[in-house]
């Protein structure tokens, strides 16, 4: 003990020194501290008993140590020699160390060395400032505590020791166990208490004892967590109330020294243990300074830190709070002393809470009520409170996918296959949706023959008593003789009741007895018809049997199986005879009463006559008195009245004689009604009788029945006329029928037009054809529902046998004698079904609307009332009742059934429920304003009629943006329009006829229209795409060529020029290219003064054909020759009122050669194609004479001014309508020029002709000629003309071969026109041969010249020239040529070339002409119909809108080609080489000139025309024809000074009446003569005047072309100062309102 | 007396699976509305580009309407078509949009969609061609059970279209 006690020594003096200043961490010094109390504490009481432990404790902890040691050393190995050393060096001190470590842990020193160096010095740092600050606190501290701590300890020493000896020797247990397992290291432990420091001081109790507590127990070396926890807590507290405000740290090393200093003070001497390990403590120090070189030493490999599971479990426990899953019992739950209420269960709603389960539920609760206030979570019935499940039952969406696959019809969706729309209009589906497919399905049962060739005369017998039979049976499945018998006695029984029940006479009752009896007669004479028909049939039976017995007997053969039983029923005689006598009884007395009723009317009838003519009889012998009376003078008036008023004596009627009617009735009866006895006959028609077999036969028969067995059949069907299919032939039966039995189903894509079913029957070789014809059935006709009809057909063929077979269409007899003769023709019926076939799902494969394959025709319903009206009226069942009301249809009748179910049902149907309901309610509640001011608004109505394309606004340029701005006015034209349909306007029109027509042809143009809307929308691709085309090598090839080719400037080409559509056109860009080239023989003036010669004599027909004669050769004078003032003339054109001129040349044949443009304005600057073609201007050409006046008043001034007035003098004009350029884009042609028949002043001599040669040939056509190109630029592509395949009432086949024939010769002839089928009027395809019909013209036209039937055929032509021309083209923009018959024309009085060639041409072959229409093409017509005759060996061209007439050799024949020639009978194509008229043969007879429609392989198959039988022709009322002649004279006047509006015009009234008188002259010669005598008397009458003037000649339709054509001749534009003028109008009326129009216009200049 | 102009164009359709397009277009507009002037349906070309993905149309759409309520404002619908190279037409999309209803110009995208059919339709679609077509056309626009269609959702159509408005302002509208 001593060198314990050395050492102790030693240590406190280290220890004071070191403690001052240094050693390990303050963690390390802190738990240095803390054990070194503790084991104070733990020694101070155990120091006797422990002694004797520590040495075994030594040696283990020795053992301990060694392990450790090796441990260490094993691991540091590179370290060996300074371990070694170490060993060696401190081997003393270890002994120490194992003194100490009795008490403390053995890893306690360990752990200081972990710390590093970094905070070593730190440390160290802290402590010397910690050290400083205790030194002060320290002299503090110390005198408080020495005297405040030292009772304390005396009481808690004694509890303490207690609880400690516990607490040690637990201590002690767990030594050893502690030790392995890693205890926390005091650092830990340190932070916990640290970290439990914190929150204690919230706890407010602080105590001296409690901190003494901790200072004493604080240093249990391993307390009990639960211990620690209640030690510690007061230990901040007196930390507290030590010093406040210092660090913790400082604090506990503060503790520490205090501690230790207390420690040092007062328990010395115990303190022996203490000291050991305080110096161990140091000594360990010392150790880890010595070995401060050796760094790695430092490092301890530990455990991971692990903390047990259960411990942390332990601790989890106490931070955390589980909640129990036990239910919680609803006490708890509920406020206390309550019980729990069930609000469901007192029947207030509750709605299901959401389902939670049973564990989590307990969790929540327990939990929530472990809250404060955790009782109000809960509700009363101790549940917690939760909303309703919010989720509803029903489902709000319904599943995409129900396993029902019922798919709601607004969504259904349908599977469509790709397809080419290769659908238009004339195919099914109009509405370019394909439709899917739709399936006819065609059943050909079979064919039973009623008569064929092959039939034996038996066969011929059998036949028809089969069909007798058939007959019979229907009959008797009818039973009507019953019926009306069943009625008879029913309406007997009822008049008896009437008469019997009804004492009193009852009105109603005597009326329906009226009635009864009327219906009684009806019956009765019904039933004798149908009674007698039965007996009849019955007869022919029978006779028919007898025929077929003796045939049998006669030929020794039977053939058919038929055989006929009488069924004999016998009758009783005497019931026979009682009714048989009862009915005539009956009708006897029927009639008997009807006659008496007669009878009685009768003689009611003559009682009152026979008292009217008694009484007059009076009358009269009362008035011969007064006769006689008066006297003489009144005698002969009433003389005369009494005699007109005798009347005669009636004679009374006769009355009716019973026996007279028993006797008819009993005739009839005898006829009509089966005898008394007699036994009622039912015939039977079996099969049964043995058919003698073939070779028992005679040759013939034998003959025959080989025929029939080699008799095949077959059926061909047709849909469309192609073959579909065809049934497997089948042989002909001995029977002579055929069973099929096919069923053919069709799937369709074109519109059904026919159904035929051809029979083909060969024999052999030969082969013939049944044609039959079977419906397309109606849309519910359905497959399954359909009945098999049989549809009967006959072949008109004729067939002959030479054996037994009696052959068909020749005739035989049954009589040996061969009288009777019989011909019949193969019939039968082809037993058939044609239906529409019905999918798998049921639903009809039918076109949606079958009635479009009427399309044009049900369009034109719409005009024709009564087929839109009617079908209407037939479907109202309220009519149909009241008509069934009226007719007292009998509701017994069986055939009246169906229709009384469908009255009843209608009549008994409530009344149409008038409810309605309103689609977008709500409407009308927001809307700004009211539909009519919506309606009202004129800007909307405007807007709304430009859209639509009303003419009036169409291309109606910026509409005005407000309503005020738009005038009224606007609509009112419109609206005229709209309500002046019926009525007419007499301005324009100034006749009423014309007016009427005009309305008709708008009307007529309207539906048409309507019509071909739907045309119209078609767009070709190069309507929207213009593309230029692309060079092909050709084309380069051709262009090079023509880089070498010789350029020949003086002879330029016309070039092709890029077309134009019209839509991209403006005002001002098209222009009129007008040439003037030349013209030929102008009429020349006529020097004044000097007579004309008459020139021209009278032409007659036969002279205008020149072939036949010479030349003629004017003989002219000589002297003309020299002795002619030339002429100066020149071209005027004017389109549109815009007027360019040539310049002026001399003489009569000029060269002008100029081009003259005018511009061209499309009305309402539309240029789209159909308004283009409606364009209704003419391009005026008009030839004037330029004469120029010298005005020179004074002849000296000659010399030196020049002073001359010019004047033009009109000559003659050219008209050409704007269409025709349109259509034709150029005119090139030599036109005659219209020269007036008279030209004042002029002459047009053929002076020259005997001079040259050609001029000769050419002057037989009288006139002058101008030579034109025309065309317009830039090239506008002309409106094709729509193809529209229209409906047809022709011959399929006709159809077919016509479509041939036209592609035909179109392949050879390109540009020769085809016409075999046109369009009338509706709109139908008609062959155009039945336009062709004689049609005799008016009767007073004959008469004019009876006797010449040339100059007859000019009058013809020059009456139908006098029909106004009004082209197709305008009538129907846009839309193809259409055709009237003749009688529609002279109705309309307007019409194209083909309405006047057809009535021309009709005309003529009335008078007995040869005659023939020329389809071809002229100028300035373009395609057009000429009318060709033949007469006299030679061919005449007519041109039936002018009149004029052409010799076939003519030169200047406006008909340029001749493509086609049309007859009544035949069309012919032209297939000559040449076209034109001159070189053509017309010789129609040989074919390879002219290819023939109907040929013998297609014979004529006799066409009725469309034509009438006759014509019509009104008579004209002249009276009206002089007021419109004097309207037009007045307003011509006006017009011409309004023209004038800067110079007065003066009328000559002279002149004009004089001109007038002319006029009529004029008519009578049709322009020809007399124009020269006319000029000459006109100059004598007015001698001193200068006349310029001419006639012109029209055919009226309207003012306008009237005004215009006086306007166009300038005849106003006189500007000499005191020109007068004259004008007179005459109006020639001819027959059916044609009026011929003469206007004389003359300007008059004085002569001085 | 209010007035709405509709003028643009449909420029063209973009994402659809196939070039070669063509499209139906119509307009629908409630019974209050009147239609002034101008086509209210029609189709445009057919359009095949040979590069790039987009088919071009610039269709012109111009509509005047006028009306006295804003009720059933005018859609307009379209049905995008396609056509193949046997010249065939199927079915590629429908699509709606409403008319913008405020002036000025806009450019719109209308997106499409297409039934989709059960899967044998499908796939005769995918050989064959064709595909499954609304039965009513309107449900194009009027919609009321059209989630329960199963569809895919096909290209875009895009729309350039100037509004003008007209007297709006008069009846309270303000836009």
């Amino acid at each position: 003990m001593a060198s314990t006690e050395n050492l102790r020594q030693k240590i406190k003096s280290k220890r004071k020194a070191l403690q001052a200043s240094l050693t390990g961490s303050s963690e390390v010094s802190d738990t240095q501290g803390l054990v070194s109390a503790e084991m104070e504490n733990g020694t101070r009481n155990e120091n006797a008993t422990f002694i004797e432990d520590i040495q075994d404790e030594d040696e283990q902890a020795e053992n301990l140590k060694q392990t450790m040691r090796a441990q260490r050393r094993r691991r540091k190995a590179p370290l060996v020699d300074d371990v070694i050393e170490f060993n060696h060096e401190e081997s003393p001190q270890d002994i120490t160390k194992i003194t100490r470590r009795q008490r403390s842990l053995p890893p306690l020193g360990e752990c200081t060395p972990s710390t590093s160096f970094a905070e070593y010095s730190m440390r160290e740092k802290m402590r010397e400032k910690l050290k400083a600050a205790r030194s002060k606190a320290q002299s503090a501290l110390q005198q408080e505590e020495e005297s405040a701590s030292r009772y304390p300890t005396d009481l808690g020493d004694q509890s303490s020791i207690t609880q400690f000896d516990t607490e040690v020797d637990e201590e002690y247990a767990k030594r050893p166990r502690d030790a392995e397992s890693p205890i926390p290291p005091p650092r830990v432990r340190f932070r916990e208490i640290a970290s439990r420091l914190k929150p204690k001081p919230k706890e407010g109790f602080p105590s001296t004892e409690e901190a003494y507590n901790f200072f004493t127990f604080n240093f249990d070396p391993e307390p009990e967590d639960s211990n620690e926890g209640s030690e510690v807590r007061s230990h901040p507290q007196t930390l507290h109330d030590v010093d406040q405000g210092e660090e913790e740290a400082a604090e506990e090393g503060g503790e520490e020294s205090a501690v230790s200093k207390d420690e040092e003070k007062e328990e010395e001497g115990k303190e022996e243990d203490e000291r050991l390990v305080n110096d161990d403590e140091e000594d360990e120090d010392d150790y880890l300074f010595i070995i401060d070189q050796t760094a790695r030493d430092f490092l301890i490999v530990k455990a991971p830190d692990y903390e047990g599971y259960n411990n942390r479990q332990q601790r989890d426990r106490k931070v955390l709070f589980i909640p129990s899953i036990l239910s919680v019992s609803t006490s708890e739950k509920v406020p206390e002393n309550m019980q729990p209420r069930f609000l469901e269960d007192e029947g207030i709603y509750v709605g299901e809470k959401p389902k939670v389960s049973k564990s989590n539920q307990n969790i929540i609760e327990n939990r929530l009520l472990k809250n404060e206030e955790g009782k109000r979570w809960f509700g009363s019935d101790g549940r917690v409170i939760a909303l309703a499940n919010p989720i509803k039952q029903t489902k709000t969406r319904p599943p995409i996918f129900s396993p029902h696959d019922e798919v709601d019809p607004a969504i259904e969706t349908l599977y469509r296959k790709a397809e080419r729309s290769r659908y238009n209009s004339q195919y099914i589906a109009g509405s370019g949706e394909p439709q899917g497919h739709f399936q006819l399905d065609i059943d050909v049962a079979g064919i039973v023959f009623s008569h064929h060739p092959m039939f034996s005369r038996e066969h011929v017998l059998e036949a028809k008593l089969a069909q007798l039979y058939d007959q019979y049976q229907l009959r008797q499945q009818k039973n009507l003789a019953n019926l009306y018998t069943d009625k008879l006695c029913a309406l007997r029984k009822a008049v008896n009741n009437i008469a019997e029940g009804q004492g009193v006479q009852n009105p109603m009752a005597l009326h329906r007895l009226v009635e009864y009896k009327s219906e009684i007669r009806a019956t009765r004479r019904m039933c004798h018809l149908e009674q007698e028909r039965d007996r009849t049939l019955l007869k022919n039976i029978i006779k028919v049997w007898k025929d077929i017995k003796s045939l049998r007997e006669f030929q020794k053969f039977t053939n058919t199986p038929v055989k006929l039983h009488l069924r004999r029923q016998e009758a009783n005689r005497k019931a026979d005879e009682l009714s048989y006598e009862h009915e005539i009884q009956a009708e006897i007395a029927e009639l008997l009463e009807d006659y008496q009723e007669v009878y009685d009317s009768k003689l009611e009838e003559y009682k009152i006559k026979y008292e009217e003519w008694k009484s007059w009889r009076k009358a009269r012998k009362a008035k011969k008195k007064q006769k006689r009376v008066a006297g003489e003078q009144q005698d002969d008036d009433t003389d005369e009245s009494l005699t007109a008023e005798e009347l005669p004596k009636p004679d009374p009627p006769e009355p009716v004689d019973p026996s007279v009617v028993e006797e008819q009735v009993r005739e009839t009866a005898a006829r009509i009604y089966r005898k008394p006895g007699e036994p009622l006959l039912y015939p039977e028609l079996s099969m049964t009788a043995t058919v003698t077999p073939t070779n028992q036969c005679p040759r013939g028969e034998q003959l025959r029945r080989q025929d029939v067995q080699r008799c095949t059949l077959f059926a061909k069907v047709l849909f469309n006329n192609k073959e579909v299919s065809r049934t497997s032939s089948r042989t002909l039966g001995i029977d002579f029928r055929i069973h099929f039995g096919q069923i053919f189903n069709m799937q369709i894509v074109n519109w059904p037009e026919s159904i035929k079913i051809q029979i083909f029957q060969t024999i052999g070789t030969s082969t013939t054809k049944i044609e039959v014809f079977v419906p397309i059935p109606e849309t519910s006709i359905l497959t399954g529902s359909a009945p098999i009809d049989e549809m009967e057909f006959s072949s008109d063929q004729r067939v002959m046998f030479d054996h037994e077979g009696v052959g068909s269409g020749v005739a035989f007899s049954f009589e040996v004698d061969g009288s009777n003769q019989l011909i019949l023709l193969t019939s039968g019926k082809l037993a058939c079904s044609v239906s529409w076939a019905v999918d798998e799902n049921g639903v009809p494969l039918v076109p949606p609307v079958l009635h479009q394959n009427y399309g044009i025709q049900s369009t034109l319903k719409h005009l024709d009332a009564i087929s839109s009206i009617g079908a209407t009226g037939l479907t109202d069942t309220k009519k149909l009742a009241k008509w069934a009301a009226e007719s007292r249809l009998d509701p017994n009748d069986p055939s009246n059934a169906a229709l009384m179910q469908l009255i009843m049902s209608a009549t008994n149907g409530e009344e149409p429920n008038k409810d309605y309901f309103r689609l977008d309610h709500l409407q009308e509640e927001f809307n700004f304003l009211s539909e009519e001011a919506l309606n009202k608004s004129k800007r909307f109505r405007l807007l709304q009629l430009r859209n639509d394309g009303v003419t009036e606004f169409l291309n109606y340029k910026q509409i005005p943006i407000k309503d005020s701005e738009i005038s009224e006015k606007i609509f009112q034209e419109y609206k005229n329009k709209q309500c002046d349909r019926e009525t007419f306007d007499l301005t324009s029109h100034l006749d009423v006829h014309r007016a009427k027509v005009a309305k008709y042809l708008q009307k007529v143009r309207d539906s048409v229209t309507s019509r071909f809307l739907l045309a119209k929308h078609h767009y070709t691709l190069p309507d929207m795409v213009i593309e230029e085309a692309v060079p092909s090598i050709s084309m380069l090839g051709v262009n090079l060529f023509r880089l070498a080719e010789p350029r020949r400037p003086l002879r330029p080409r016309r070039k092709e020029r890029k077309k134009v559509t019209a839509q991209n056109l403006s005002d001002g860009d098209i222009k009129l290219l007008v040439n003037i080239i030349r013209a030929y023989d102008i009429p020349i003036r006529k020097s004044m003064g000097r007579p004309a010669l008459t020139s021209r004599s009278a032409r007659s027909v036969s002279e205008t054909f020149p072939t036949s004669q010479p030349p003629q050769i004017s003989a002219e004078s000589p002297e003309w020759c020299t002795d002619q003032v030339s002429v100066h003339p020149f071209v005027e054109v004017s389109f549109q009122r815009i007027v360019r001129q040539t310049a002026t040349l001399v003489g009569p044949n000029p060269n002008w050669n100029e081009e003259l443009e005018l511009p061209f304005r499309a009305p309402n600057g539309d240029y789209s194609t159909s308004s283009l073609q409606s364009v209704t201007d003419e391009v005026f050409i008009n030839v004037f004479d330029e004469v120029v006046y010298d005005v020179l008043e004074d002849d000296r001034e000659r010399g030196s001014g020049v002073h001359t007035r010019t004047e033009k003098h009109w000559l003659g004009f050219v008209h050409i309508p704007f269409t025709t350029i349109y259509s034709q884009s150029r005119i090139d042609g030599t036109f005659r020029i219209n020269i007036p028949p008279v030209l004042l002043g002029y002459s047009k001599e053929r002076n020259l002709a005997s001079e040259r040669g050609w001029e000769a040939v050419r002057s037989l056509s009288d006139g002058s000629y101008l030579s034109l190109f025309i065309t317009v630029e830039p090239h506008l592509v002309p409106g094709e003309p729509v193809i529209e395949k229209f409906e047809s009432q022709e011959d399929e086949k006709l159809l077919q071969r016509a479509d041939k024939f036209q592609k035909e010769v179109a392949q050879k002839f390109r540009n020769r026109r085809c016409v075999t089928t046109v369009t009338d009027l509706t709109g139908k395809m008609v062959f155009v041969t039945r336009y062709i019909k004689p049609l005799f013209p008016p009767q007073e036209l004959l008469d004019v010249l009876p006797n010449s039937s040339e100059a007859t055929m000019e009058l013809l032509a020059r009456y139908v020239s006098l029909i106004p021309f009004l082209p197709d083209s305008v009538t129907f923009a846009g839309i193809c040529d259409l055709w009237c018959t003749s009688d529609q024309f002279l109705n309309l009085l307007a019409g194209d070339e083909e309405e006047h060639a057809v009535l021309l041409c009709n005309y003529f072959l009335a008078l007995g002409k040869k005659a023939w229409l020329v389809i071809g093409t002229a100028i300035p017509e373009g395609p057009t119909a000429y009318v060709l005759s033949y007469d006299h060996n030679q061919y005449v061209i007519w041109n039936s809108t002018t009149g004029q007439y052409y010799g076939q050799f003519d030169a200047f024949c406006s008909l340029q080609s001749v493509s086609c020639l049309v007859s009544a009978e035949n069309v012919w194509f032209n297939v000559q080489k040449y076209e034109t008229v001159m070189r053509i043969n017309f010789d129609t007879s040989k074919s390879n000139l002219w290819k023939p429609f109907f040929s013998r392989s297609f014979p004529f198959p006799g066409l009725s025309s469309v034509q009438p039988d006759e014509l019509v022709y009104q008579h004209t009322d002249k009276a009206a024809a002089v007021e419109l002649q004097d309207k037009i004279e007045k307003i011509l006047k006006e017009k011409i000074m309004e023209w004038r509006p800067r110079h007065p015009t003066r009328w000559n009234r002279y002149c004009t009446s004089t001109l007038r008188q002319f006029l009529p002259k004029l008519e009578l010669s049709h322009g020809r003569e007399g124009g020269d005598d006319h000029c000459a008397e006109l100059q004598s009458l007015l001698g001193d005047y200068r006349i310029s003037g001419f006639p012109i000649h029209m055919s009226f339709s309207e003012l306008k072309p009237v005004i215009e054509a006086v306007h166009s001749t300038g005849v106003h534009n006189t500007e000499t100062p005191l020109a007068e003028f004259a004008l007179a109008v005459y109006i020639h009326p001819y027959p059916n309102n044609v009026l011929s129009v003469w206007i004389y216009v003359a300007s008059l200049v004085r002569n001085r | 007396m209010a007035e709405l102009h509709i003028i643009g164009q449909i420029v063209g359709a973009s994402g659809f699976p196939q070039h070669s397009l063509f499209c139906k277009w119509g307009l629908h507009a409630g019974c209050a509305w009147k239609l002034l002037s101008g086509l209210r349906e029609g189709q445009t070309q057919v359009d095949n580009p040979a590069i790039k993905e987009m088919s071009y149309w610039s269709h012109p759409v111009d509509v005047h309407y006028a009306t006295k309520g804003l009720q059933g404002w005018p859609k307009l619908f379209l049905q995008v078509w396609h056509q193949d190279s046997f010249g065939r037409s199927e079915l590629y999309g429908y699509g709606f949009c409403h008319i913008p209803s405020s002036p000025g110009f806009h450019q719109m995208d209308c997106v499409t969609w297409r039934p989709l059919g059960t899967w044998q339709e499908q796939l005769s679609q995918m050989f064959v061609g064709g595909g499954p077509q609304l039965k009513h056309s309107d449900l194009i626009h009027t919609g009321a059970d059209r989630y329960r269609l199963h569809t895919v959702a096909m290209g875009k159509v895009h729309l350039q279209l100037n509004i003008i408005l007209r007297n709006f302002d008069r009846y309270g509208v303000e836009y």
